[in-house]
């Protein structure tokens, strides 16, 4: 009777000695797979409670800061002193809702090393700083906030370069959202609620929406026609009412529904001016696809641009997709039917044109500092890619300076500084267009400009129908540049 | 003697769960206060009336099985302050009134001691039948039966003051009932059954009718199943009735048929119900159903892994984010927190428990006793081993709790009385 208790106990005392195996695998040779596994929350929220580094502008305000939790004697609380007006560049970083902007693009600077795995401790005896960094950024605070209030309550984007260094000076998207608000437990129906909310306050419309570019893609179009050699600023186009598109019932008419000029033939330059879709349907098919594609792709089109924030590319279909469909290179040439643009990649349009052709790779942060204020990091400027050459950036420049000084552009003119621009109104079916704005200045035979930019206002935003790039965006570029050079209130 | 080391051990178990609680205290940022001093208290006054009534009515029986127990009930009490203070306090409760059934469980025996139970072996029967059919009382009525996570294993009673029902799963009685009338049954019948009837190869087998028993046991454990869709019980009953067989006839033949019966209605369990599918699935792919059937094993091992060598601390983990965490999957909880050595001494303490009991059953001298204290012993250890086994990912996960460490009254009080039952059986033995 005793061997089958013995027998008995013999099988459970090896069931036990298999589960201390076992125990040993999970728990020693695989721990690490298992606390390092993306999934397992631990991980963040091990971070979340942890110190994060100061995030300041290029003129020191504070938009991020870590200060300690009254909740929670080891660990630190995130705060964002303006609210909404980092909430797109800074992000945030939540158990919740997971991260974004900076704040999950930087993490490996912004967040604490200190934690008690063996190697923060081996580190911290041997007098390493496990101290998060900070980050200094390229934006100008003044200049965020005059964009973020010229703005207002529309829904929109600016952003502003330095055509010279890619570095961003402003970037706006609103509506915003408070960060703060983000945080901590019990804010998952704050968070739904942003997700619910049909003005999509969480997106961040400079850098990861799209709009169909309207008559700021004549940029493009016009780069397009000088570089294939099929026409100069000079040269002479039939003035129409409606230009009929061939092979197709579709017509190209102008924003006031009349002619461009007189009705007898109109130059480029002067359509350009004007901003005459006409004039520029044909133009578009003057170049040809191929071109047209060439040079879009040339200023960035189609690619991933490189940034510190996630980006989505700006679009315009490839060449051969318009075999047999000329209309659909007309239109293309006006910044309809399928070509899209982000804000961003708008205004590096602009500051290409600044910078003589040269576009450069946008930036957010200037300097990764330590925590005792040393700078580790700084972002040099770096060419991205030659979008047009130099002859025709200063083309382009002549022409674009004379969209604000006598053309659809004048809204955004700034007394005493020479400024480049061009409005853009793009329909959208079956709703208000998009007012947009891009430009750049000051426009000087000695000085390089120092500012371009790119404003959206989505939907026509107040003006609704009756919106245009002149009337709504060229005002709020106006406000940006009049803060830019010192003139503002 | 002995019982004053027992005394010294139940003081060291009282002191380490107010220090656990203590311990997690300090990681939320208070410090000592009414629940250390409340949880050293109920564990002394809880351990203090077994402890008395042991030095009563078994003054001669094993000292350490209850200084184990109190070890592994202070470790899991601890975690499961941790997760939840509320869950906790009536924590507290359920033990001070498992330890009052233990020390009735030694006053009722004082006399007779457990040979007295061997009279009554269907009482025990029909009880045991009974608490298993008692959750399939319908939801109407105010004693009822209800389903929890699918599971239909608990009963509510309507209490007549205020609105509060009290809830037991009466399973967890029942399989102490079952061990007496086992151990009763086959102190009776062991030789007959132990009869070779027939030989087959190596394995002689009894005459058929003989081995009824067994294929009752097997059909009662596929019912327990079919009807109350739980697949740890009714394997954990199924092992016992063929464990104990085994033990009394010394045929390794039962066994063998036994495994083969199991095999065969795992493999009919799979077929028929969606739920063991999908644990096998989520036991072979925790990862494939992240986010559904494999949450739970996939955060079990998260919890593991993060726990590493020495753990997170106490509170310092999140064990919160494995579903079950105070019940089924309490071990990965301290797992996390207490780390590889947390794991190790709960497992130790299983190990030592065991050895205890079965000591108990190798030394008894009369066949009831020993079946009993066998029984009892392979209740306690394969019910460890199987849900242990689940939460390390050995084993499709199954809901059964973790003797005297997983957060329920009826747990606690059914454990607590079939270690009063083992250590009146040692008293028989050395007086």
């Amino acid at each position: 009777m005793n061997g089958p208790i013995r027998y008995l106990a013999t099988a459970l005392f090896v069931a036990f000695a298999v589960l201390v195996g076992a125990v040993s695998y999970r728990q020693v040779v695989a721990a690490d797979d298992y606390r390092d596994d993306p999934r397992n929350l631990r991980v963040a929220a091990g971070r979340s409670g942890r110190e994060r580094g100061l995030i300041i502008t290029a003129d020191g305000e504070i938009v991020a800061a870590s200060e300690a939790n009254p909740d929670d004697p080891l660990g630190f609380r995130r705060t964002y002193p303006y609210r909404d007006l980092y909430s797109h560049i800074v992000g945030y970083a939540t158990l919740l809702f997971g991260s974004t902007g900076l704040e999950e693009t930087h993490s490996a600077d912004l967040v604490s090393d200190r934690d008690a795995t063996i190697s923060g401790v081996i580190t911290a005896i041997l007098g390493g700083d496990l101290r998060p960094s900070g980050l200094r950024l390229t934006i100008d605070h003044h200049l965020q906030t005059v964009a973020r209030d010229a703005l207002g309550n529309q829904r929109g984007a600016v952003v502003a370069l330095d055509p010279a260094t890619g570095a961003v000076l402003t970037m706006v998207s609103t509506p915003g959202f408070d960060p703060n608000e983000l945080l901590g437990p019990g804010t998952a129906p704050i968070g739904q609620a942003l997700e619910d909310d049909p003005a999509e306050p969480l997106l961040n419309r400079a850098t990861a929406a799209t709009y169909p570019p309207g008559s700021t893609f004549k940029v493009i179009t016009t780069a397009a026609a000088l570089q294939s050699g099929v026409a100069s600023s000079g040269t002479e186009y039939p003035d129409l009412v409606e230009l009929e598109l061939p092979g197709s019932t579709a017509t190209i008419s102008n924003f006031d529904g009349g002619v461009c000029t007189n009705g007898t033939e109109v130059s480029l330059a002067d359509a350009f001016t004007r901003s005459c879709n006409t004039i520029f349907g044909m133009v578009g098919m003057q170049a040809g696809a191929e071109a047209l594609v060439d040079a879009a792709d040339g200023f960035g089109f189609n690619l991933a641009v490189p940034f510190d924030l996630r980006t989505v590319p700006s679009v315009i279909p490839p060449a051969a997709s318009f075999e047999n469909d000329l209309p659909g290179v007309a239109q293309s040439a006006i910044g309809q039917r399928d070509v899209q643009a982000t804000p961003l990649q708008m205004a590096m349009v602009a500051a290409a044109v600044a910078n003589g052709g040269e576009m450069m790779e946008p930036y957010l942060v200037q300097e990764v500092f330590n925590a005792d204020g040393i700078v580790e990091k700084t972002t040099e400027p770096v060419a991205w890619r030659r979008a047009v050459s130099p002859a025709t950036a200063a083309t382009l420049t002549d022409l674009m300076e004379r969209v604000v000084t006598a053309g659809t552009g004048r809204r955004a003119a700034v007394p005493g500084v020479r400024l480049a621009g061009k409005t853009g109104t793009a329909e959208v079916p079956g709703a208000a267009p998009h007012a947009w704005f891009i430009g750049f200045g000051p426009v000087d035979a000695g000085d390089a400009p120092q500012i371009a930019l790119a404003v959206l206002v989505e939907s026509g935003g107040d003006a609704g129908e009756s919106a245009s790039g002149g009337t709504v965006a060229a005002p709020i570029a106006k406000a940006v540049f009049s803060e830019f050079f010192g003139l503002g209130d | 003697m002995t019982r004053n080391a027992e005394a010294a051990l139940l003081v060291a178990a009282a002191l380490l769960a107010a220090m656990g609680v203590a311990l997690v205290n300090f990681a939320g940022g208070a410090g000592f206060d009414a629940q250390v001093a409340l949880t050293f208290l109920v564990f002394l006054v809880g351990f203090g009336v077994v402890h008395g009534a042991l030095r009563r009515w078994a003054p001669e029986g094993n000292p350490y099985l209850f200084p184990i127990a109190a070890f592994l009930t202070a470790i899991g009490f601890t975690e499961i302050y941790r997760l939840d203070h509320r869950l906790a306090s009536l924590q507290r409760w359920s033990l001070l009134v498992a330890a009052v059934g233990a020390a009735l469980v030694l006053f009722l025996l004082r006399d007779e001691g457990v040979i007295v139970l061997r009279r009554f072996r269907y009482l025990f029967l029909a009880a045991a039948v009974a608490l298993l059919l008692l959750p399939l009382l319908p939801e109407s009525w105010p004693l009822r039966g209800a389903e929890v996570n699918g599971s239909r294993l608990w009963v509510r009673l309507e209490l007549p003051f205020g609105p509060r029902t009290l809830s037991f799963q009466p399973g967890e009685l029942a399989k102490v009932f079952l061990v007496v009338f086992l151990a009763s049954y086959l102190a009776d019948r062991h030789l007959a059954m132990a009869a070779t009837g027939r030989r087959i190869g190596p394995f002689g087998f009894p005459q058929l009718r003989r081995i009824g028993p067994i294929l009752v046991a097997a059909a009662a454990s596929f019912a327990v199943l079919v009807y109350q869709r739980d697949l740890g019980a009714s394997l954990l009953l199924f092992t016992l009735f063929v464990t104990m067989i085994y033990v009394a006839t010394g045929r390794a033949a039962y066994l063998f048929a036994g495994a083969l019966l199991a095999a065969g209605g795992g493999f009919a369990a799979y077929r028929l119900f969606d739920h063991v599918q999908q644990r096998v699935f989520s036991l072979l792919h925790p990862f494939a159903d992240f986010t559904g059937a494999g949450y739970q094993i996939a955060q079990s091992l998260f919890a593991m892994g993060s726990g590493s060598l020495t753990g997170s601390g106490l509170g310092l983990g999140r064990p919160d984010l494995i579903p079950a965490a105070s019940t089924d999957f309490i071990f990965a909880a301290v797992a996390e927190e207490m780390g590889f050595a947390g794991s190790v001494a709960v497992l130790t303490g299983f190990a030592l428990l065991i050895a205890a009991g079965f000591g108990i059953a190798l030394r008894a001298r009369d066949v009831f006793r020993k079946f009993l204290a066998a029984g009892l012993t392979i209740v306690i250890g394969v019910q460890a081993i199987i849900i242990i086994a689940g939460v390390l990912r050995l084993f499709p996960v199954t809901g059964i709790t973790l003797p005297f460490m997983s957060y329920g009254g009826s747990s606690l009080l059914a454990n607590f009385v079939l270690v009063a039952l083992l250590v009146r059986t040692s008293h028989g033995e050395r007086s």
